[in-house]
């Protein structure tokens, strides 16, 4: 349940171990009504969970309205007795994956509802002109365009896997997330990158740079 | 963080293109996680909406105080009406009856002084607080938690969209008799109406748990078994309701003859300040009930008792709708 972990700038120098509670323990006391483990909860995810919707819906806005929806459901889910709920107990949970499966589905939910949103981002790009910087900026948002554009192509769980370990989530993390076998992801995310690559290319008509193909 | 694996780092480098820039940095957390908690909290439902459509009329301190008529009301109510011959004896008081009593902005006001003045009848003690258990998947399962051996519903509206059951709570009044007298007193009553072996009585409340349905437009149905209050039996109730009345505004020679027309051992009485709501006795599911409708017309509500069975309708499309929706209870 606990993990001892030795952190010198948590000690202050001290020779002092800190205790990090696990997510499931925190989801547990959370269950039992202990607001400040759900705070914990909160505050340990909520920058990724953001960055993976954000890369998502490419808008702040959105991405922080989705983001208060998956902790709202996250607090609802775990913070109140279900008496009447299949679901298994808090702390069989693995509360990152069933996080950012929720994330990922309520921004492909939000995508759906605005169709062909990504296309029409890959041609509404704000008029440079007379603005400082507006070249590098309009280069990054054409590549954030044709990024989204090839991503739109790809299977639902293609693009939840990159995203998902781009963000900096684990292989058991990814598979929690994704549903699959924690030993299938290094497979799975090698189809997906080929998968991405193909696409990237038809639509933009380059290549990634590419590091180890 | 665990590092992507370097086999795919070109198109880990694309996608870093979609990454949040400083520009799209999110609210703080601490924002953003009272925001989740706002939007978590439960959301009011018509029958809260109601009641506080009541006290909006009133002012904070003014509402105190109606919850303090309330709470008088139910002390005075919980006696029964033949005088035990053992003190220690107890009796049980179950809601069957509704009866209202308008009150006015005026006696609100004497209301509000006494509250000022630091009069209270007792001390309350919760023991348990209702709290929602959660919500239902079908009426079979949510009687089952409430304890009840069927729940009723509202046939003209189909499936509800929402089943949603409360636990129950309990509580115990310990009258303080100096601070019972002094507001009778205030009230213009003998205080010598509550006897000595008044002092230190407890009276102990049970709220069984409950039952709501909510369908579109707002309509709630709420039901529940009938509340009880077990009491020490040694007091004429009739007096204490005359000087409940007398408490609420009631001139003194209404306030006996309704005194005496009106069974207080089963009789619960609702104080309704006449700024927030109006009221009439209706006939509903067969039975007489209370219909009332908030002044500013935000929502009405029908409630009654059957079968040992509180049952309280609410919407927002005025009395006779929710009496017509009553005649398809099954």
């Amino acid at each position: 349940m606990f993990s001892r972990v030795r952190n010198a700038k948590l000690s202050h120098g001290n020779d002092e171990s800190v205790t990090i509670l696990t997510d499931s323990l925190l989801l547990q006391r959370a269950a039992a009504g202990d607001e400040t483990a759900f705070d914990t909860l909160f505050y340990r995810h909520y920058d990724r969970v953001y960055g993976l919707l954000y890369r998502l819906v490419g808008s702040r806005a959105e991405a922080e309205d989705l983001t208060q929806e998956v902790f709202v459901k996250l607090y609802k889910q775990f913070m109140r007795k279900r008496p009447f709920s299949s679901n298994p107990p808090p702390h069989k949970h693995n509360i990152s994956g069933w996080l950012y499966r929720v994330a990922t589905n309520l921004g492909y939910n939000a995508i759906r509802g605005r169709t062909r949103r990504w296309q029409r981002d890959t041609v509404l790009v704000p008029d440079p002109q007379g603005t400082p910087g507006a070249e590098h900026e309009v280069e990054g948002r054409e590549r954030a365009a044709a990024v989204r554009a090839a991503l739109s192509q790809m299977p639902q769980r293609d693009v939840q896997l990159l995203l998902l370990r781009q963000t900096g989530l684990s292989y058991a993390e990814c598979a929690a997330a994704c549903e699959v076998a924690p030993g299938s992801v290094g497979t799975l995310l090698r189809r997906a990158a080929e998968n991405f690559r193909e696409a990237y290319q038809t639509i933009s008509g380059e290549q990634p740079p590419a590091a180890d193909r | 963080m665990n590092q992507p694996n370097e086999e795919f780092q070109d198109v880990y480098d694309q996608l870093s293109a979609l990454a949040p820039g400083s520009e799209d940095a999110p609210r703080s957390a601490a924002q953003m996680l009272a925001s989740v908690k706002r939007a978590a909290a439960p959301r009011p439902n018509p029958i809260q909406n109601l009641i506080r459509s009541f006290n909006m009329t009133l002012s904070r301190r003014a509402t105190a105080v109606s919850l303090l008529v309330v709470l008088l009301a139910v002390v005075l109510l919980s006696f029964p009406a033949v005088r035990a011959a053992a003190s220690d004896f107890l009796g049980l008081f179950r809601v069957q009856k509704f009866a209202t009593i308008s009150v006015s902005p005026e006696q609100i006001a004497v209301l509000e002084r006494m509250a000022e003045e630091g009069l209270t009848p007792g001390e309350f003690e919760i023991h348990a607080e209702p709290v929602e258990i959660g919500p239902a998947p079908n009426l079979s399962l949510a009687a089952d938690a409430a304890g009840m051996p069927a729940v009723r519903t509202i046939g003209a509206l189909g499936e509800p969209q929402e089943i949603r059951v409360m636990d129950g709570g309990s509580g115990t009044l310990t009258i303080n008799l100096e601070g019972a007298r002094a507001i009778v007193e205030a009230a213009g009553v003998d205080p010598l109406l509550l006897p000595d072996s008044l002092e230190g009585a407890e009276v102990n409340v049970t709220v069984y748990p409950s039952v709501q349905q909510m369908w579109a437009d707002e309509v709630v149905m709420a039901q529940m078994p009938s509340p009880l209050v077990e009491y020490p039996g040694n007091v004429d109730t009739t007096v204490l309701g005359e000087a409940l009345l007398r408490v609420l505004g009631t001139p003194a020679d209404e306030a006996r003859s309704i005194a005496q027309s009106i069974d207080w051992t089963s009789t619960l009485l609702l104080p309704i300040p006449q700024e927030a709501a109006t009221y009439r006795e209706v006939i509903v599911d067969g039975v007489s009930g209370v219909a009332f409708d908030s002044i500013d017309s935000s929502a009405s509500g029908l409630l009654w008792q059957k079968d040992g069975i509180v049952y309280m309708l609410v919407g927002q499309d005025g009395i006779e709708t929710l009496l017509g929706l009553a005649q398809s209870l099954r």
